[in-house]
């Protein structure tokens, strides 16, 4: 139960986007764009911290449409198990 | 490792031996000893809903969690901390004679005392004190076993060869062990006979210190000792935790999500820890008894019956969280390995076991502590009914729904916060928790089964 290094298992075909200060592979740039803002924000170039907000930005936005999608399966749910107790008991 | 028959054989045997005590006295018990009497009675819902619902409230505690995006909160919840004083070397030490006293008095109670079930210290010294309020006690204060281990103090007063461990085993015979520990637990009457516990108990003293003293106690405690393992992983949950070599007072369940585990020998040990106490309760339901009466009446001798269903489900239970992994880096569109994702969400499955084991034994534990203080006074010569706890009142039963629930909920909270440590990306860490939260959804649902199913003695064992 020590700390490691993550452990990355790229495929043969997949031509990652390789993080320049750790080398971690990332199957998207975005992603590539947040890992670098997020552990290694203090030797950031202007260009990397610009792709840093931008995929911020980007992921915000996809954050809250999957909250709202969140949203209606946690009304679904409820709304489900309150009919189907009504039914059933 | 084991939990449902535990409390619930620890019952029946009080009511064997208690047959003196009024009858509401066991009804009281019965009811306080089982989850089964907590759910069923009181409300008139089918099992399929109640599955369902059970299934359903981990659902929506995960996407209630999903609603925490805030990288700096969920970090910050699990960094709060505050440094303890050290115990010292003296109390350590008393600690450690107490404990091996213990065991002492245990082995010679058992192995001389006529008495049998409740009666026996021997017997209660084990499932009461040891299984039902020790163990507690390493994931709801924190893991004092490395310093009260009886088995380490003897292992540490022999000299040591030092043999090199070999590395290729990893921690897969302290998995070995676990399974056969609880294997013999099953199919032997081990909460009835103090001779057949307290021969276990030599095996196991033994064993242990002739492995300690072949490969050095350090890495045998570390790497092959199931009981010492499973403490260390229970220890990871609770509140006081030694961190860089200092006692640290921290949130329940904080440390997880940086818990890496080793490699899959650790993650196997983490799931066969859950998976024994749903065999252990899957034996004594009313399928397993007709279905194992089937197979047997066509000609398969019961001990395969049981043993093939124990490695199957073992295997399954593993194959199954691989599975998880697996499906998690898929959705998560991660290079991350799957079995460092295995290695990385495993330690949420320890809040699930401990809210279980905590369920299943507090009950007996309350019940039968009175009948230890009893029988601890005079171990020869025991009262020829020990007193008992009269009764748990109703609410003891939704309380130890609470432990179950509360599990959960701590369950899908770390794997949460471990998705947020893993992935740079916040969407990629919720999609990375759909196997395992597939996993927890399913395991509630077959616990919950397990528990609400009325108690069948399970068939062909002596028990």
């Amino acid at each position: 139960m020590q700390a490691h290094d993550p452990e990355t298992d790229v495929p043969p075909d997949a031509t990652p986007y390789v993080c320049d200060y750790c080398g971690q592979p990332f199957a998207r740039e975005t992603h590539l764009a947040l890992h670098r803002g997020l552990e290694h924000a203090s030797s950031l170039s202007e260009e990397e911290r610009a792709a840093y907000e931008d995929a911020h930005d980007e992921e915000v936005d996809n954050l809250r449409r999957f909250r709202l999608l969140a949203l209606a399966a946690l009304v679904m749910l409820y709304f489900g198990f309150l009919m189907t107790y009504a039914v059933v008991t | 490792m084991v939990s449902v028959p535990r409390s619930r054989r620890a019952i029946r045997l009080a009511l064997a031996t208690g047959c003196s005590i009024a009858t509401w006295t066991g009804v009281a018990a019965a009811h306080s000893g089982s989850l089964a009497g907590a759910t069923r009675d009181p409300i008139a819902v089918p099992t399929w809903l109640f599955l369902l619902t059970g299934g359903g409230v981990v659902g929506v505690s995960f996407l209630l969690a999903s609603f925490v995006t805030d990288r700096q909160l969920v970090a910050a919840v699990h960094d709060w901390g505050r440094s303890l004083p050290d115990p010292g070397r003296v109390l350590r030490a008393l600690l450690r004679l107490a404990a091996v006293s213990v065991l002492g008095l245990t082995l010679l109670v058992g192995f001389l005392d006529r008495a049998d079930g409740v009666r026996n210290l021997a017997i209660l010294v084990v499932w009461v004190v040891w299984w039902g309020g020790y163990v507690a006690t390493t994931y709801l204060l924190g893991n004092t076993w490395p310093t009260l281990n009886p088995f380490r103090t003897l292992a540490e007063a022999l000299p040591s060869l030092d043999r090199p461990y070999p590395d290729r085993l990893g921690a897969w015979p302290s998995v070995a062990g676990l399974l056969l520990l609880v294997w013999v637990e099953v199919a032997s009457p081990l909460a009835d006979d103090p001779r057949l516990l307290a021969t276990v108990l030599a095996t196991y003293t033994v064993v242990t210190a002739g492995g300690a003293v072949v490969v050095g106690p350090d890495t045998w405690f570390a790497r092959a000792d199931p009981l010492a393992r499973a403490f260390r992983f229970y220890g990871q949950l609770a509140p006081v935790g030694v961190e860089d070599g200092r006692l640290r007072l921290r949130l329940p369940g904080s440390a997880l999500p940086d818990t890496v585990l080793d490699g899959r020998d650790d993650v196997a040990f983490v799931v066969t820890l859950l998976f024994v106490t749903t065999y252990d309760g899957f034996v004594a339901t009313g399928p397993w008894a007709s279905g194992a009466r089937a197979v047997v009446g066509a000609g398969v001798p019961p001990v395969v019956v049981y043993l093939g269903a124990y490695l199957v489900g073992a295997l399954g239970f593993y194959l199954a969280y691989r599975a998880s992994a697996r499906l998690g880096r898929q959705r998560a569109e991660t290079y991350l390995s799957a079995t460092y994702l295995a290695r990385r969400f495993a330690p949420s499955l320890l809040p699930i076991a401990a809210g279980y084991h905590l369920a299943h034994n507090l009950g007996s534990f309350l019940v039968l502590t009175p009948t230890f203080l009893a029988v601890a006074a005079s171990p020869l010569a025991p009262p020829p009914s020990p007193p008992q706890l009269a009764g748990l009142p109703a609410w003891f039963g939704g309380l130890e729904l609470a432990f179950v629930l509360l599990g959960h909920l701590l369950a899908v909270w770390v794997a949460h916060a471990t998705a947020y440590d893993l992935f740079p990306s916040r969407l990629q860490a919720v999609r990375s928790q759909y196997g395992v939260t597939a996993v927890m959804i399913g395991y509630t649902m077959l616990s919950l089964w397990i528990v609400a199913e009325p108690y069948v003695p399970p068939p062909f064992i002596a028990s």
